[in-house]
């Protein structure tokens, strides 16, 4: 982050430690918990855009785990990666949207326009420099066709599937962070697996190059 | 082993989730059963088609998170260490204004706006007299007065543009300071693009290793691996390329990795990659780490 002068904040510029910095932070100090959150900020914003494609909802879940974090970072005590602590709380704060928007029957971010549906949240992306117009047809609707898949799985499933292909955690590591066994995150894998497939390939890809069988 | 069974370790199978016996026993299967094949293939077409999904991540989005949150803790930490009264009151609402998504700090720019305007006059210079308008406003700490007024601390960025030539001190350490330019990935790219000409200097190619080995974004790390290729040859620089190879989740950054690695031979690396072949998922870099250990004469795996 550039101050006035133009020189980058040489607490961000530091080499880092990660055990020495919650420590630190587990001290009271702030600068330390900033920088740890800056560690980690971007894959949690990431994960919590990619499971919930609401831009609004992956802010609330932003600010509700690591508010989380910092009023329980005395309680961490090293018997896990503080990776997979931290996921642990921001999955849960993103189980909770999941189902809350479950039980509010809330409509996902696909919105009926005069070409169709469209999900806005794929829209975000694809308003880039022009490409390929066939192609940039195929990814909208590919796209599209992800998107509904996984609104078709259950909170869990869409987690587990989120956590294991999209963002490439362990089976192991995905059952430590949502409190369950591997053998059960392996079920839910192959059940999410199975369901995304079978929505898939009732998905017509249109003319667009790169379609394949699925 | 029986189709049905194959087909159904495929999800784990592609995803390196089996036993070193189970994973012979699909590749056996695979090996002499055509249909099974076919079914493989599709469902290696199945996960590809999956990665066309693009990650929504706006670097805004971002940075807006950081400013509400940085609100919201100082709120937090207020709170602990103050009694009450009604600033405290105000800063205790932040915390139940996060799902309406209405930070304090926002409502405290327009009172900065409004007071501001009201109460400096424009020939003494007031908010307009600064140079440039601020790029980035984050409001520190609120405290009432006792006529009416408030006053505010305000931290505010600036825009200046530097000009100079890349072998200036100033401009390679404003480079170096992109380089870790946390909140813009776009930043880092440019930066590590211009570096990557003056590697040989020790400074910036230890900013090419930690960027490479730290960066969150794949794409800045695979612009700095770019920056490495002519010192792939060096031991610290090898040493940091075998990390990236084991511990990297970016299957096209390992792959660059597992590249530049290739491209030298040296035994020191040998358990590194051994290791890769019990970790690895990706069977392109499993291939290209088998190759490198056959042409080394190394076994394949540990025993």
């Amino acid at each position: 982050m550039y101050d006035a002068a133009g020189t980058v904040s040489a607490i961000l510029a530091a080499p880092l430690d990660e055990a020495g910095l919650i420590r630190t932070a587990q001290r009271g100090d702030e600068d330390a918990f900033e920088r740890l959150v800056r560690m980690y900020d971007q894959s949690v914003l990431r994960l919590a855009m990619n499971l919930l494609r609401s831009p609004d909802e992956a802010r609330d879940v932003y600010q509700e785990a690591f508010l989380k974090v910092y009023r329980n970072l005395h309680l961490f005590r090293f018997d896990c990666s503080f990776h997979t602590w931290l996921y642990r709380i921001v999955t849960n704060v993103c189980l909770d949207h999941l189902r809350r928007r479950k039980v509010r029957k809330e409509e996902s971010t696909v919105v009926e326009t005069p070409d169709g549906p469209v999900d806005q949240v794929t829209r975000i992306v694809e308003e880039g420099p022009a490409a390929n117009p066939e192609r940039q047809l195929w990814n909208r609707e590919l796209s599209q066709g992800i998107a509904a898949a996984l609104e078709g799985l259950t909170p869990r499933e869409r987690t587990v599937f989120e956590l294991r292909h999209y963002e490439g955690l362990r089976l192991r590591a995905i059952g430590d962070i949502l409190g369950t066994t591997e053998e059960a995150a392996k079920n839910c894998l192959f059940r999410a697996t199975q369901k995304m497939r079978a929505r898939l390939e009732t998905f017509a890809p249109g003319s667009g190059q790169g379609s394949a069988q699925l | 082993m029986k189709c049905a069974e194959a087909v159904e370790q495929f999800p784990f199978y592609s995803y390196g989730e089996v036993s070193s016996e189970v994973e012979e026993r699909v590749e056996s299967h695979l090996a002499e059963c055509a249909s099974c094949r076919q079914d493989f293939a599709k469902y290696r077409s199945f996960l590809e088609a999956l990665d066309q999904r693009e990650d929504v991540m706006e670097a805004a989005l971002l940075t807006t998170c950081r400013t509400d949150f940085r609100q919201l803790l100082a709120a937090e930490t207020a709170g602990k260490t103050r009694g009450g009264g009604w600033l405290e009151t105000l800063r205790d609402l932040s915390r139940f204004h996060i799902p309406l998504r209405i930070p304090v700090g926002a409502m405290a720019l327009v009172a900065l706006g409004w007071f501001g305007a009201r109460y400096t006059p424009e020939k003494f210079g007031g908010i307009r007299a600064g140079l440039t308008q601020p790029m980035f406003s984050s409001v520190q700490s609120i405290e009432p007065g006792n006529s009416g007024q408030v006053q505010i601390a305000v931290d505010e960025v600036q825009r200046r543009v530097v000009t100079g030539s890349l072998g200036e001190p100033r401009i390679q350490q404003l480079l170096l300071d992109a380089v870790r330019e946390e909140s813009n990935p776009g930043v880092r790219v440019e930066s590590i693009g211009v570096l990557k000409n003056s590697a040989d200097s020790e400074e910036v190619r230890r900013a090419l290793t930690d960027a490479v080995s730290h960066d969150p974004n794949p794409g800045v790390r695979l612009k700095a691996l770019e920056g490495l290729t002519p010192y792939a040859g060096d031991a610290s620089v090898r040493k940091t390329l075998a990390n990236v190879l084991l511990k990297d989740d970016n299957a096209g950054v390992r792959v660059q990795a597992i590249d530049l690695l290739t491209a030298h031979h040296d035994d020191s690396i040998v358990g590194v990659l051994q290791d890769v072949m019990q970790k690895e998922d990706d069977n392109y870099i499993r291939t290209r780490t088998r190759n490198l250990l056959q042409a080394m004469k190394a076994s394949i795996g540990t025993y």
